[in-house]
C-alpha cells in the first residue's frame, strides 16, 4: 500500500505546484499548471514511480486526482485512502 | 470589412457550443449584440475560443472597432499592464467579475462586457487597424502586431488555395484563435466550412475524442506537441473516419513522429500540412503536403499562393512578400494612430532555397525559441529574470526548442529561484528549464556577452 502522501507528492513535483494544493478534487485545467502539456508529465512521473504503463485511455479519463488515484487500481498501484 | 463579408456569404455557416449542443447560424450570431456599425474605439477580447468570444469577435468585427484578440489566460498582471497602457473602451474578458474603471454591460443575455466609465478618445486609432495580436503568448513586454481586415483575408485567400475545406466539414475550434495561426483556422473555415464547434476540451480528454466522434470532425491543428501526445496516446494507430486532413504549425516535428505521421496518412487517406508561419505575416507563408514528411532535411515547402521568398545576399535571412504582411507593431497607445506596411517582412530566420525548389530554415537571427509552437523571445526572458534577481546578469540559450537554458555566473543565485521566476512569469513548468553554473560569461571583442560561442557549446553538450 502506498501513501497518500508520496501520491500527491508525485504530481506536485511533476507540475511544479505547492503539495497543499493537490487533494482529491483538484481538477485537469483548473489550474494553469496542469494543462495538456503537463498532463503527460504526471503520467509519465507516475509510471516511472510505480512501474506500470498506463492504457490511453485511462490517461485520458484522469481527469481530477481522485480519478487518478481509482484508475491506478486496474494496476495494482494501491494508494491509501 | 472583407473577412467578414465572406464568412456571412458562407450561409450555411453553424456554430456548435460542444458544452451544450446549442447551435446558432451565422447568420445569427455575426449581428446578435445590435452595435452600431459606425461606432469605434477599442475592445480587448480576452479570448477562451468558446461561443460568447466568437459571438464578440464577430459582432466587433462588423463595426469600426479595433479588437485586440489576447488569451484568457494570461497572467493577470499582464492584462494589468495591456490595460493601463492602451485604455480600451471595452474589456471582454468572462475570467472575471470586475474591472477597476469599468461597468459590466449586458449586451445580450449571453454577453457582458465592460465598458469604461469615463472613456475619452485619447488617440485615432487608424482605421486599417483591425485586429491586434501578441507576438508572444507569455512574454512580460507587450507588443501588439497591428493587422488589417485586408491583411487578413489576402492570407485566407492564399491558404484556401490550398487546404481542403469542404462545405460539409466540421471543424474543432482546439487551437486558440489570439495565436494567428488559430485565428487562420477560424475564418478560412468560416469562409467555406459547414459548422465550428467551440469545445474547451482538448485531445487530453476522453470527452474531446467522445465529442469527435459526436460531430464527426474533419480536422484536427496543432503544434508540435500535439502530434507528439497523439503519438502517445495511440492515435497514429487506428482510423477515425471523419477526419479528413491535419495542419501543423510552430515548428519541427521530430523525425520519427514524422515517418509515423506519413504512415497514419498513407494507410488511412489522410492529408497533412505543414505550414510556417508568424503573426507578422498575417497567417502562412510557406506549407508542405503530406509528402514532405519523408524528406530527409525539414523543409518549410513553397510559399502560399500571392505570396513568395527572397533571400538576403548579406544575412542569408528569409524575406516574405505579400500583402498580408502586417502594419507594424504598437508597444504603447500612440503606435496605434500609424498603420505602415512595408515591402518585405524580416521572417527573423535564415533560410535557404533546396534545388527542389523547396525552402528551408538554417538558423534564426533574431534570439527566438520556440517552446510547445510558442514564440519565446530570450532577451525578453532574459530581461525578466534580470529584474526579478536584483539586477544579477543571467544568460539564456535555446536547448534545441526543448528547454531554456539559464547560464548564471553568480554562485550565490539558488537555480530553483530562476525555475520558480520562470514559472510564476511565464507558465513554463520547471522541467523545460535548465540552469547552469558558469564561472564567467564569455566575451566577444566588443565586450559584449559572446552568445554565438556560448550557444555552440550548448550544442555540443546536448
Amino acid at each position: 500500500m502506498h501513501t497518500t502522501d508520496e501520491f500527491y507528492e508525485i504530481i506536485a513535483s511533476a507540475i511544479a505546484v505547492k503539495k497543499e494544493l493537490v487533494d482529491e478534487n483538484l481538477t485537469y485545467q483548473e489550474i494553469p499548471e496542469w494543462d495538456s502539456m503537463s498532463h503527460l508529465l504526471i503520467v509519465e512521473a507516475l509510471e516511472q514511480f510505480y512501474q506500470v504503463k498506463f492504457d490511453f485511455n485511462d490517461i485520458l479519463e484522469m481527469g481530477t486526482v481522485g480519478k487518478i488515484r481509482e484508475k491506478m487500481k486496474k494496476y495494482d498501484v494501491l494508494v491509501e485512502n | 470589412m472583407k473577412i467578414l463579408e465572406n464568412v456571412i456569404a458562407n450561409k450555411n455557416l453553424l456554430f456548435t457550443d460542444a458544452s451544450t449542443g446549442a447551435t446558432t447560424p451565422v447568420g445569427t450570431l455575426y449581428r446578435s449584440l445590435g452595435l452600431n456599425p459606425v461606432e469605434k474605439g477599442l475592445i480587448f477580447l480576452y479570448n477562451d475560443n468558446q461561443v460568447p468570444s466568437i459571438e464578440v469577435l464577430l459582432n466587433f468585427y462588423g463595426t469600426a472597432h479595433a479588437i485586440a484578440v489576447l488569451g484568457q489566460k494570461l497572467h493577470p498582471e499582464f492584462k494589468e499592464r495591456l490595460e493601463a497602457e492602451y485604455r480600451p473602451k471595452y474589456i471582454f474578458d468572462s475570467s472575471r467579475d470586475e474591472v477597476q474603471g469599468y461597468l459590466l454591460k449586458e449586451f445580450s443575455e449571453t454577453v457582458k462586457i465592460f465598458a469604461k466609465e469615463d472613456y475619452q478618445p485619447d488617440v485615432t486609432i487608424h482605421p486599417d487597424i483591425k485586429i491586434l495580436l501578441s507576438t508572444s503568448g507569455t512574454t512580460g513586454v507587450p507588443k501588439l502586431v497591428k493587422l488589417s481586415d485586408e491583411n487578413l483575408y489576402q492570407n485566407a485567400v492564399s491558404i484556401l488555395q490550398y487546404m481542403p475545406i469542404l462545405g460539409t466539414d466540421v471543424v474543432p475550434l482546439n487551437v486558440p484563435i489570439n495565436f494567428v495561426y488559430g485565428f487562420s483556422i477560424f475564418t478560412t473555415n468560416c469562409m467555406r466550412a459547414g459548422r465550428i464547434v467551440c469545445t474547451d476540451k482538448d485531445i487530453m480528454q476522453k470527452a474531446f475524442w467522445d465529442e469527435m466522434e459526436e460531430y464527426g470532425y474533419s480536422t484536427l491543428g496543432g503544434v508540435p506537441y500535439l502530434y507528439e501526445n497523439l503519438n502517445r496516446i495511440g492515435f497514429f494507430r487506428k482510423d477515425s473516419s471523419s477526419l479528413r486532413y491535419m495542419t501543423h504549425t510552430g515548428g519541427v516535428i521530430n523525425a520519427e513522429l514524422r515517418k509515423t505521421i506519413f504512415n497514419y496518412c498513407h494507410e488511412f487517406e489522410k492529408q497533412f500540412f505543414a505550414q510556417y508561419g508568424q503573426t507578422e505575416a498575417g497567417g502562412r507563408m510557406a506549407y508542405l503536403t503530406t509528402d514532405g514528411l519523408l524528406e530527409e532535411e525539414t523543409s518549410i515547402g513553397t510559399p502560399v499562393h500571392g505570396g513568395s521568398f527572397r533571400i538576403d545576399p548579406e544575412t542569408d535571412e528569409l524575406l516574405f512578400l505579400h500583402s498580408s504582411i502586417s502594419g507594424g507593431y504598437a508597444n504603447r497607445l500612440e503606435d496605434l494612430s500609424t498603420y505602415e506596411q512595408p515591402k518585405v517582412l524580416h521572417t527573423g530566420d535564415t533560410g535557404k532555397r533546396g534545388q527542389n525548389g523547396l525552402y528551408y530554415i538554417t538558423g534564426r537571427i533574431k534570439r527566438i525559441m520556440k517552446l510547445f509552437g510558442i514564440r519565446l523571445n530570450l532577451d525578453e526572458v532574459e530581461f525578466i529574470l534580470k529584474n526579478e534577481l536584483e539586477g544579477n546578469t543571467v544568460v539564456c540559450l535555446n536547448g534545441n526548442d526543448k528547454k531554456i537554458i539559464v547560464l548564471y555566473d553568480n554562485i550565490h543565485i539558488d537555480p530553483q529561484t530562476i525555475t520558480e521566476i520562470i514559472k510564476n512569469k511565464l507558465r513554463i513548468n520547471p522541467q523545460y528549464v535548465r540552469t547552469e553554473h558558469i564561472e564567467s560569461f564569455p566575451l566577444s571583442q566588443n565586450g559584449k556577452i559572446n552568445y554565438p560561442l556560448l550557444q555552440n557549446l550548448q550544442h555540443e553538450n546536448i
